[in-house]
């Protein structure tokens, strides 16, 4: 008799490691991702965040351990890559595309109306239901990845997955951008795993943090991850979003006036050879 | 085995002589009824694949394909084999190779596809520069001739031709999900590998027939032109099937029927892809029109 499935966890990692061509990519990574909450992973560009990702949608190989106590089984997924390289003179249509995902019916066949109204409600839930008829190639960055999301929301996931799904989007963009994702897991219910850069909107609307450096330097709440000796450790700059947590002095930088965070790279104080430039 | 094997083929004579029934001179002929009817089984074949093909960007991939048909021809005849099978299997066999070759290494795609190209085309050559007299068997696939097509050919196009509209019905959606990226396909359930293996075998069939029809040069024409016009004139990617099919069609009949008529007195397979090419012509002024008015 099978034992009974927890319910708490979606994903448990256990000594996750990865290596290729001899470079050890990601390092021992041990994690429990939470069922139905929002976790955001954060940290420097070649930290193995991406790798993390594709470990958990089985497309690389891996040492160590990654199972679904929730689910048992892989449950069903959506991921959306940092890039997708769309070819601009494909005429595929927004509400086409909405349509590949699940429906066996091949688009040279027509869409059904049920089809249209499934992609249509998908695009709705990401504010884009405008798009409909635009080809895929025609869009800008940010509708392109609003247009994505919906993709993998139509498939209705119990675990979503999204690699920087705000790359490339303005500051009100990647707000609306979050705001639509957070409504979109509490009204599906999907455990929501991302990768983002944007450690404000990380603090504001995550669930979890994994902070990762090849290895995972903190797992927790965002207020107790995502601590300014955490941040140093990961980014080798001051950064605090917490007031008081505040534990080295941020000047602003000589040069430009701002927080840029330049004040201890040598570059910064000679203002001189590149005015304006911050950092 | 061999003759075996060709007895399973459906007889397609009959449809084919249905076609003498047309109201046209040139078809009154038996050569001609069987290279229309082949011309109608390839076309559409050709179009649907040629769509895919476009998508993944494999034209180049596609040409290497038809030019291991010398090496596939060849090796028929070294071992006293009938072309009709040993070209279609080596086809399959380069085509799967490629495909792994592309899957397995960190080369480019087109780095692969250029060494296996290389590897079959110099292996066909020596083959063939080693036997003498049959340098001059292999003009025929170098430039085709559906005039000549078998009764067995025929048959085998019909069973392709079913093959083909089958993974068109189940594969059309989940291969453009893999064009679009692999990974984000994979993750949805799509089992990328066996995908892209089935479709690189098929693909290469379909070109070991078209080889026959218009010749190694030409062969990758007929599949990408037909798909290129369509996606000038097509507002979806549904759209852009049945546009590749019409022109494909169309072009094939066309072309078929002008080399038949004295005044041109022009090879039936450099025809077809004239009149494929002059639809693209037309398709990219009408495309460029309306990107003007666009603008």
């Amino acid at each position: 008799m099978p034992a009974p499935l927890p319910t708490d966890t979606a994903v448990r990692l256990r000594g996750l490691t990865v290596r290729r061509n001899g470079l050890t990519i990601l390092q021992d990574v041990t994690a429990d991702i939470p069922r139905g909450g929002s976790t955001v992973i954060v940290g420097p560009n070649g930290a193995g965040k991406s790798t993390l990702l594709l470990c958990i949608i089985g497309n690389i190989p891996f040492e160590g351990q990654i199972d679904f106590p929730a689910f048992g089984d892989p449950p069903r997924m959506a991921y959306v890559p940092q890039h997708v390289q769309l070819d601009a003179g494909l005429p595929l249509t927004v509400l086409e595309f909405l349509t590949l995902t699940g429906r066996r019916r091949p688009l040279w066949l027509g869409m059904t109306g049920a089809a249209r109204e499934h992609a249509r409600r998908h695009l709705d839930m990401v504010q884009a239901v405008h798009l409909a008829h635009r080809r895929m190639g025609d869009l800008s960055g940010g509708e392109q990845r609003r247009v994505l999301l919906a993709g993998a929301l139509a498939r209705r996931p119990r675990l979503l997955l999204l690699d920087e799904p705000a790359a490339g989007v303005d500051a009100s963009g990647e707000r609306l951008f979050w705001k639509v994702l957070t409504a979109a897991r509490q009204e599906q219910g999907f455990t929501l795993i991302m990768v983002s850069h944007n450690l404000s909107l990380t603090a504001h609307y995550a669930s979890q943090v994994l902070c990762l450096k090849g290895s995972l330097l903190r797992a927790g709440a965002p207020h107790a991850a995502l601590t300014a000796p955490t941040l140093r450790a990961l980014f080798g700059v001051p950064i605090h979003l917490y007031p008081e947590q505040c534990e080295e002095p941020d000047e602003t930088c000589a040069q430009c006036g701002a927080h840029c965070h330049s004040a201890d790279a040598p570059a910064c104080p000679a203002a001189s050879t590149a005015p304006g430039r911050a950092g | 085995m061999l003759e075996s094997l060709s007895a399973l083929l459906p007889d397609m004579l009959p449809v084919a002589n249905a076609l003498g029934r047309l109201p046209l001179d040139c078809l009154h002929v038996g050569f001609m009824q069987q290279a229309m009817l082949a011309i109608l089984l390839l076309a559409p074949m050709t179009a649907a694949l040629g769509v895919s093909v476009i998508t993944f960007r494999m034209a180049f991939f596609s040409d290497a394909i038809g030019h291991s048909a010398f090496a596939g021809a060849a090796l028929g005849l070294l071992f006293s084999l009938d072309p009709l099978f040993t070209m279609p299997a080596f086809g399959v066999l380069v085509g799967l190779c490629i495909m792994a070759v592309r899957r397995g290494s960190l080369l480019s795609a087109d780095t692969s596809i250029g060494i296996v190209f290389s590897a079959v085309v110099a292996f066909g050559l020596a083959v063939v520069s080693r036997t003498p007299g049959m340098a001059r068997n292999m003009t025929q696939f170098l430039y085709g001739d559906i005039l000549t097509v078998t009764p067995a050919e025929l048959g085998f196009l019909a069973l392709l031709a079913l093959a083909v509209l089958f993974f068109a019905v189940i594969g059309f959606n989940r291969l453009l999900l893999i064009a679009l990226d692999p990974v984000m396909a994979g993750a949805q359930g799509v089992r990328v590998a066996i995908w892209q293996y089935a479709f690189a075998a098929l693909l290469s069939l379909v070109v070991m027939m078209a080889v026959r029809a218009v010749g190694v040069l030409l062969v990758t024409a007929l599949l990408i032109v037909p798909a290129a016009t369509a996606r000038n004139l097509a507002r979806s990617a549904g759209g852009m099937f049945w546009w590749a099919q019409g022109v494909a069609l169309f072009s094939g009949v066309a072309g078929l029927l002008l080399s038949a008529q004295s005044w041109l007195g022009t090879s039936s397979g450099a025809t077809i892809i004239l009149v494929a090419c002059g639809c693209f012509l037309c398709s990219a002024l009408l495309a460029g029109r309306q990107g003007h008015r666009r603008g």
